[in-house]
């Protein structure tokens, strides 16, 4: 196991919908494309791991260049939507009529997130620097609305590093660590926080020591 | 004990039963009608409306629930927000402000620390630094609570 730092240089804006976008989680998203299983997806992460926790930091983004970026989602009856995917009123009929011709009968749903218009973008791990880099080398977006353009990257670095991923130089926190399992500076920020993968299950939540900046 | 579970325990459990799924038990609270007394004083149902503050011993709301469980606080949510968040007691808490529209669990946050505190909205969650004055773009929870803070001279 070695510690390394990676970089995404980018020339898009990154878009993130909160969460510390940590790099065991784009790992973890790119094996599952691979995969297609999620069990399999995250035990194949090539990083270290201590009782479920990864050594992987949190992303490290200049946050004073972050601005709220919203999107509206048209989603179409029959295309996007599946009827027996949506919750049913007490008739078992759908609360609202779906039309397939005007805009205005599409299930529309607002998505809010943050953009920052970043040049690059760098992780802190701990893990096998080789496996890494050819997971990553096909990535070429990354963050939220990969498909309108944002997020893209030019290229990625990896070199060698003396920070493991979990506390920094001064023992902060560099990605969210349970309180139990937290051995660096308890003056810390302290935040609710999913600290496993998948980041978005409600069980995978705790209260963790956390780097200030991305929630 | 995690977010989940604190929720249900303070207020999710008066309101639905409760199963061993506390996330689920978590959303059915939040997304379905529940039981209250109405502006006349009778029983009636609705959708969560106003704010509440689930605390480790219990909660308050603006809404009279039926349930005697959770005590009535007819304060505006920034009042009620302000004033908690003065007599800070480092226990958990979790800021809720409703609109009738499901508040989604993912939007579902305790407060565990005063540099990091989280509003949770069916919109989304506001997240600031309450140690800090209010900067340019705050957001509306922060900006309202710091007037009422202002106005009281606290």
């Amino acid at each position: 196991m070695e510690k390394f730092e990676v970089t995404a240089e980018l020339t898009s804006p990154l878009v993130i919908g909160g969460g510390y976008f940590t790099l065991d989680a784009l790992l973890g998203g790119v094996l599952f494309e691979n995969l297609g299983d999620v069990e399999k997806a995250h035990a194949s992460i090539p990083l270290r791991c201590t009782d479920g926790l990864f050594h992987a930091s949190a992303a490290n983004l200049d946050s004073s260049v972050k601005r709220p970026i919203s999107f509206v989602a048209n989603l179409r009856a029959d295309h996007s939507l599946h009827p027996d995917l949506i919750l049913k009123n007490k008739d078992g009929g759908i609360h609202r009529r779906l039309g397939k011709l005007r805009r205005s009968d599409f299930g529309q749903v607002l998505n809010s997130y943050s953009a920052f218009d970043t040049p690059d973008v760098v992780w802190y791990a701990e893990g096998d620097p080789e496996k890494t880099e050819r997971l990553l080398s096909d990535v070429h977006f990354i963050g939220k609305r990969r498909g309108s353009g944002f997020g893209e990257v030019k290229g990625w670095q990896i070199e060698p590093s003396e920070f493991n991923g979990v506390t920094g130089p001064f023992d902060e926190p560099m990605r969210p660590v349970p309180v139990e399992q937290f051995k660096g500076d308890t003056d810390s920020l302290k935040v609710d926080a999913a600290w496993r993968p998948a980041y978005w299950h409600p069980e995978n939540r705790a209260v963790c020591y956390a780097p200030r900046g991305l929630t | 004990m995690n977010t989940y579970q604190f929720f249900n325990n303070g207020f999710g459990r008066h309101l639905t039963e409760q199963t061993n799924q506390p996330h689920v038990d978590a959303w059915r609270a939040l997304s379905k009608s529940h039981a209250i007394v109405n502006k006349e004083g009778k029983p009636s149902t609705s959708r969560l409306t106003g704010w509440a503050i689930v605390r480790p011993d219990g909660a308050s709301a603006q809404t009279v629930f039926q349930s005697k469980d959770i005590s009535h606080d007819p304060r505006i949510r920034f009042e009620a927000f302000a004033e908690e968040l003065e007599r800070w007691d480092e226990a958990p808490r979790i800021f809720l402000t409703f609109s009738k529209a499901p508040l989604p669990i993912a939007n579902l946050f305790m407060t565990v620390d005063l540099r990091a505190v989280r509003i949770c909205s069916p919109g989304g969650i506001e997240t600031f630094d309450y140690t800090q004055p209010v900067q340019e773009g705050a957001g509306v929870s922060q900006r309202n609570i710091e007037k009422w803070r202002i106005k009281n001279g606290t």
